[in-house]
């Protein structure tokens, strides 16, 4: 028997931009009509959730309310949901979350409640007879890794695909109310105040402007946010740019920060590394300023520009202002 | 106040990676001729632990990296920044990956470090081949409570107060022992530099190392296959460099800036 292809959407949680992408992998794995997924909503949300797992092609759809969940809810409370969900249905299943930070830690944690197995941040899934074989990138993007598994239960986190989703015409849609209690010693995290001078969030923005380790010192980054300012842009940077302090954790890009999927991705003094590379989608247009011509970043842009950001950068933000 | 850290080690991503693969016929990555050394978060997650010790003398800091003798010249590296104990937890000849096999034997090398730790610190993602499963996977499965991602962590009335950014918000999660904190680089835990003394003390000392008694671990993944990829193409193949002189080419891409904010525009 063929395992089911389930998807599980978390709504109302801050995190994810894109929470029904995990529905779109599991109908293109699965092929048309198979694709299931789990809404976990509160209930005010549940109705224009449905209509939207079936428009990215989920032919079989769980709407799960409960009114215990916060707003926004407790990833503890996720967990307690799906797995109080899924503990007790033994059938073959590849579970797939949402890409990202709380996707992926629901996915590992969840694998240890259902005995089943993860198998991480896929880039691709096939079904082989009951067998899975899953490609995920490894050595920081350098390297590809097949992995093959006939456990009956998988985990994985999956992005949107390229292509668009084939719309599910006649999607079964069940309901189920649940009132998992969410364990009173669970800890809940206190959310800090937000500074006035908090980065505009990169993982949202339709335009990204990024500063790497050429950037040199914090000046170049107020440059970059004035830039960013001009073009309604959030400001990203690599990672030895969050190191240095010149910009905040929030704000890294790459396989280990932000997933960003802007129209364009302006690159300021970064090597274009294969690790910062992995947080941009591949459809982003990419722009760079870099003084070395044979910056890795110029075979991954479109525009180059070859010369210091400090002979730039002043000129760029002169020349927007005017006109 | 028991923190265990537990390291990984990476290929050095300077390094041109031109021919990687599994050993013919086994399931081991054929890492050879390829330097090691301490990822971003490795070297954040170890930062942390000293700074907890730099806090409260009774916190006893133990580093832990799983591996083979290849990863000797790493632990040195680790010994120099003067854990209270350094070992390394032999893993030779066990492939890695299987997440549930690696989260058993990562507790069992938890375990050769002390009884029951307070804390456990590991990387965001612990090695080249883990994209952040194995530390909320093996706070599971030991019942330890977890936050991923920290950027910061102290201690306050015997709980673990650790800070992280999760989308739009800033939080701060305060965790009972025992608990498993991943870590993110930050400016804040970047890692010390050590004492010269120490690193010749470390070249010198013996390495410990720790062999686990696993018995046979059952495994339900296997690795068809790792190969080296070319970065995946973008876009429409060559980049447009511009050219003439700077202004001519700052007027060029801020044309082109502004037709992308017009494109993007809502
Ligand atoms: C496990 C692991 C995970 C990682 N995850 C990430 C991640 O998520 N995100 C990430 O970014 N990195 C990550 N890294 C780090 C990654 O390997 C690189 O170190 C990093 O991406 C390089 O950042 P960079 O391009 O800013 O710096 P560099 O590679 O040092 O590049 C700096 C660039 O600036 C240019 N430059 C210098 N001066 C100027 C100037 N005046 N004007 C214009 N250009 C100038 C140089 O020509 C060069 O191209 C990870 C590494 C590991 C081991």
């Amino acid at each position: 028997m063929m395992r089911r292809i389930v998807a599980v959407v978390l709504l109302g949680e801050p995190a994810l931009t894109d929470p029904f992408g995990a529905v779109a992998a599991a109908a293109e794995l699965a092929g048309s009509g198979r694709a299931e997924a789990i809404l976990l909503a509160r209930p005010e949300d549940a109705e224009a959730a449905a209509a939207q797992a079936a428009r990215e092609g989920a032919a079989e759809i769980t709407l799960v309310t409960d009114s215990g969940l916060s707003d926004p809810p407790q990833p503890e409370h996720w967990l307690e949901l799906l797995a109080g969900l899924l503990a007790e249905d033994a059938r073959g299943m590849l579970l797939l979350l949402p890409g990202g930070a709380v996707g992926e830690e629901l996915a590992a944690r969840l694998t240890m409640r259902l005995d089943a197995v993860p198998l991480g941040r896929c880039g691709r899934i096939v079904e082989d007879g009951a067998r899975l074989i899953a490609h995920r990138a490894a050595y920081g993007g350098r390297a590809e890794l097949v992995l093959e598994t006939g456990a009956p239960r998988c985990i994985a986190t999956m992005r949107r695909p390229a292509a668009p989703p084939k719309p599910a015409a006649d999607p079964v849609i069940r309901r189920a109310d649940l009132a998992i209690p969410f364990a009173a010693d669970a800890p809940r995290p206190e959310v800090l105040p937000a500074a006035a001078d908090r980065p505009k969030r990169v993982d949202a923005a339709r335009i990204v402007v990024s500063g790497g380790r050429g950037m040199g010192g914090p000046e170049g980054f107020a440059l970059l946010r004035e830039l960013a300012d001009m073009l309604g842009a959030a400001t990203g940077a690599s990672l030895p740019a969050v190191d240095a302090g010149w910009a905040s954790v929030s704000q890294q890009v790459g396989q280990s920060g932000a997933f960003v999927a802007p129209d364009l991705y302006l690159a300021v003094g970064m090597s274009g590394t294969p690790q910062h590379l992995a947080g941009i989608a591949p459809h982003s247009r990419i722009a760079a300023i870099n003084s070395d011509p044979e910056a890795d970043i110029f075979r991954v842009a479109e525009v180059g520009l070859l010369a210091p950001w400090q002979e730039v950068l002043p000129r760029l933000i002169a020349t927007l202002r005017d006109g | 106040m028991q923190v265990v850290v537990l390291l990984a080690g990476v290929v050095d991503p300077k390094w041109r990676l031109d021919r990687l693969g599994l050993r013919p016929g086994t399931e081991l990555a054929d890492e050879s001729g390829l330097p090691r050394r301490l990822s971003p978060f490795d070297e954040a997650a170890l930062e942390t632990a000293l700074k907890l010790r730099d806090a409260d003398p009774a916190v006893r800091v133990t580093a832990v990296l799983p591996g083979d003798v290849g990863s000797d010249a790493l632990l040195r590296g680790v010994a120099a920044f003067r854990p209270d104990r350094a070992f390394r937890f032999d893993t030779s000849g066990l492939a890695p990956w299987d997440p549930r096999a690696a989260v058993r034997l990562l507790g069992l090398a938890v375990g050769a470090a002390c009884g029951c730790p307070d804390l456990v610190l590991m990387g965001r993602e612990f090695g080249d081949c883990d994209d952040g499963v194995l530390p909320a996977a093996l706070a599971e499965a030991q019942g330890w409570r977890f936050c991923g991602l920290a950027h910061a962590v102290a201690i306050a009335d015997g709980r673990f107060v650790a800070h992280r950014i999760r989308g739009p918000r800033e939080e701060l999660l305060r965790l009972p022992p025992p608990a498993l904190v991943s870590i993110t680089n930050d400016r804040g835990n970047r890692l010390r530099h050590p004492l010269m003394k120490n690193v010749m003390l470390a070249k010198r000392g013996p390495v410990e190392v720790v062999t686990p008694q696993a018995g046979a671990i059952p495994r339900a993944v296997v690795a068809r296959s790792l190969a080296v990829v070319p970065p995946p193409q973008r876009g429409a193949g060559a980049c447009r460099i511009l050219s003439g002189p700077v202004d001519a080419q700052v007027a060029e891409l801020a044309a082109y800036l502004r037709a992308r904010r017009q494109a993007a525009a809502p």
